[in-house]
């Protein structure tokens, strides 16, 4: 009886998963990621788009810093990042090129202080916890810069960013920087804490992009070519009103949000359609450019001693895919 | 009954805290603003700001603000994680790709079954068998106590590299996290045979192979039961970091997904849920010992 109990658990054990693991690959596997700028595709594979426009496309879920060793190892074609993250990946050896800027930050980036503090200026030798070498660090820096400040007038304490509310209700920071929902989280954890600086005062300083595999460009251009395309079926579908609220229902039932919670974060995202993003392609300094935005970030990440060799940032960009659609 | 006890006060103490508003209760939360701006309802707050929003307010003759004490949200009731315990099973998943949580829960046993299997194939067999001979222990054991020390989480992007981004990863953590402690646990078990019975078998005249698996295997075989009930125990407690690697799947997609939007009451039933599987399979393999090894003392435990 019991040997027959086992036997029995044995053999469902073997049977197929229907999982993942057992699912034939696909010809081009994308890494996405817990970002309302990329948590939008999942309104394209909800709604078949992807097939539609003949494509075989899997949109793979994960942990954003294991989407990154995932595409590090080579085991996607392509991965939705920040552009200073796509330096990084390359600066490794995982050759990319950008060829989709999914959206940039537009508020969901904060500096939160604590309540009695007014503006950057008053937290001048007061300390902030931070996630150092992050998007958040580099927003800090720009901020303080406006100010003609630096790092210098500030004491930093490397905090973990999924733990900055915490760290700011403790008390023993008196600002903190973290992306939504952490920053929206921290306000929630201490009562009057408010934004004192905002990505939405630094646009294009973070860029969300696409990147792929060049090998995998090679062969597959026609098809990235489709996608740029759902990418703007995507865009169009959030921002008209008609359909915007079926579009953040799908949005906000990816992360197991509700869909008025999720409106905030999409709120602080500005989606970039591919008419705005063949604008942000052309070569130029400043952050109107992802030039000049990728030049900004390389910087920094050379200075944080995120990795030593400045990266050539012309060939990270490759605008043709885009500016073939019109 | 006993053992039931063992849950009573744990819990007990927990339920203490969370609804004897005298015990703990650091924040008060907001059921009325009043005419604070930054308040909103459901906010919570140090119960000193509260009181000073009071003070103040009662002070400028404006409306004062109205509140309840309450724990910290990361320290959520027993009812509540007993209410998210239940709903999360009948919630259904929100996207088309989406899984239930009890298809996300047989993933994550599977997860751990596979590399606990892979993990005994070769650890079982290597560790009697260093057990059983000194010169094999003595080439194997060094380079096995080193690796045993090496964070097996270490090892995530080595393995996506070369297994993929599917369970192929998660599936070598385990193995990793359990192999090396198996080997050793499973010799030192060996070692600990009785003299009398391998001196009684060599008297009657047993060799080599018959040794092995006529006097040392049987004899050890209570123990190295016990030993893989622990094991598999041990293998569970890598599922977590194993599952963040590659493709989030499994229960850690939920629990890592629900703490990062801070539902805390889903986060704690998840751990529950882990814990309960892990209990129910160690009393199961309890029961199964006592009938395979009725001569076994040690294993009268959970009667």
């Amino acid at each position: 009886m019991v040997q027959r109990t086992c036997l029995l658990l044995l053999a469902w054990m073997f049977t197929p998963a229907a999982g993942s693991a057992q699912a034939a690959p696909a010809p081009l596997r994308i890494g996405y990621s817990d970002w309302p700028g990329w948590v939008a595709w999942q309104i394209a594979i909800d709604k078949g788009w992807l097939r539609d426009a003949g494509l075989d496309v899997k949109f793979e879920w994960f942990d954003y810093s294991a989407s990154m060793e995932a595409f590090a190892a080579g085991k996607i074609d392509g991965d939705c990042l920040t552009n200073g993250d796509a330096l990084v990946v390359g600066a490794g050896g995982a050759r990319n090129v950008m060829i989709l800027i999914t959206d940039y930050s537009n508020g969901n980036d904060m500096i939160v202080a604590r309540p009695g503090i007014t503006s950057l200026k008053d937290l001048k030798g007061k300390k902030i916890g931070i996630e150092t070498g992050l998007v958040d660090h580099l927003l800090l820096l720009d901020g303080l810069k406006k100010q003609g400040m630096s790092q210098d007038d500030v004491t930093l304490v490397n905090s973990k960013t999924n733990e900055t509310p915490q760290v700011l209700a403790s008390g023993q920071v008196d600002a903190i920087g973290a992306w939504q929902p952490n920053s929206g989280l921290a306000m929630k954890a201490l009562p009057g804490a408010h934004p004192v600086y905002t990505s939405a005062q630094s646009p294009g300083l973070i860029y969300d992009v696409l990147t792929v595999n060049p090998a995998s460009i090679a062969g597959h251009r026609a098809d990235y070519i489709k996608l740029i395309k759902v990418w703007d079926r995507v865009v169009s579908y959030i921002n008209d009103p008609k359909t915007q609220d079926d579009a953040v229902q799908i949005m906000s039932a990816r992360v197991g949000l509700t869909p008025p919670k999720y409106q905030l974060l999409l709120a602080g995202t500005h989606l970039i359609s591919v008419a705005e993003a063949n604008k942000i392609f052309v070569k130029a300094d400043g952050l109107g450019s992802l030039y000049g935005s990728t030049q900004n970030a390389d910087n920094f990440n050379v200075r944080n001693s995120v990795y030593k060799q400045a990266q050539k940032i012309d060939g990270y960009i490759e605008p043709a895919l885009s500016a073939s659609l019109p | 009954m006993i053992g039931i006890l063992s849950f009573v006060l744990p819990v007990g103490l927990w339920s203490i805290v969370s609804y004897v508003p005298a015990v703990w209760h650091p924040q008060m939360m907001i059921t009325d603003p009043g005419s604070v701006g930054y308040l909103d309802v459901g906010a919570h707050l140090a119960r000193d700001a509260f009181e000073g929003e009071v003070a103040a307010a009662k002070q400028e003759a404006r409306a004062a603000p109205k509140g309840v004490p309450a724990n910290p949200i990361y320290l959520p009731s027993p009812g509540e994680v007993l209410k998210a315990f239940y709903t999360s099973f009948t919630t259904p998943p929100e996207t088309k790709d989406g899984q239930w949580l009890h298809q996300s829960l047989w993933h994550s046993i599977r997860i751990i079954f596979w590399g606990y299997v892979i993990s005994s194939l070769i650890g079982v067999p290597l560790g009697i068998l260093c057990g059983a001979y000194a010169a094999l222990a003595r080439v194997n054991e060094p380079f096995v106590e080193f690796f045993r020390y090496l964070p097996a989480p270490a090892f995530g992007a080595l393995m996506v590299a070369i297994l993929g981004i599917y369970d192929g990863p998660k599936i070598a953590i385990i193995v990793i996290g359990t192999f090396f402690q198996q080997v050793l646990i499973i010799a030192n078990t060996t070692r600990k045979l009785d003299p009398a019975l391998l001196e009684a078998a060599l008297t009657l005249g047993t060799r080599n192979r018959q040794l092995l698996t006529r006097v040392v295997v049987p004899g050890i075989l209570p123990d190295l039961y016990r030993d893989q009930r622990i094991l598999l125990g041990w293998a569970w407690t890598y599922l977590i970091v194993a599952e963040l690697i590659g493709t989030t799947s499994g229960i850690t997609w939920f629990i890592t997904q629900q703490a990062r939007y801070q539902h805390f009451p889903n986060v704690y039933a998840a751990i529950a849920m882990i814990g309960i599987i892990g209990l129910g399979t160690d009393m199961l393999l309890a029961v199964l010992g006592r009938h395979m090894f009725p001569w076994d003392r040690s294993l009268v435990k959970f009667a």
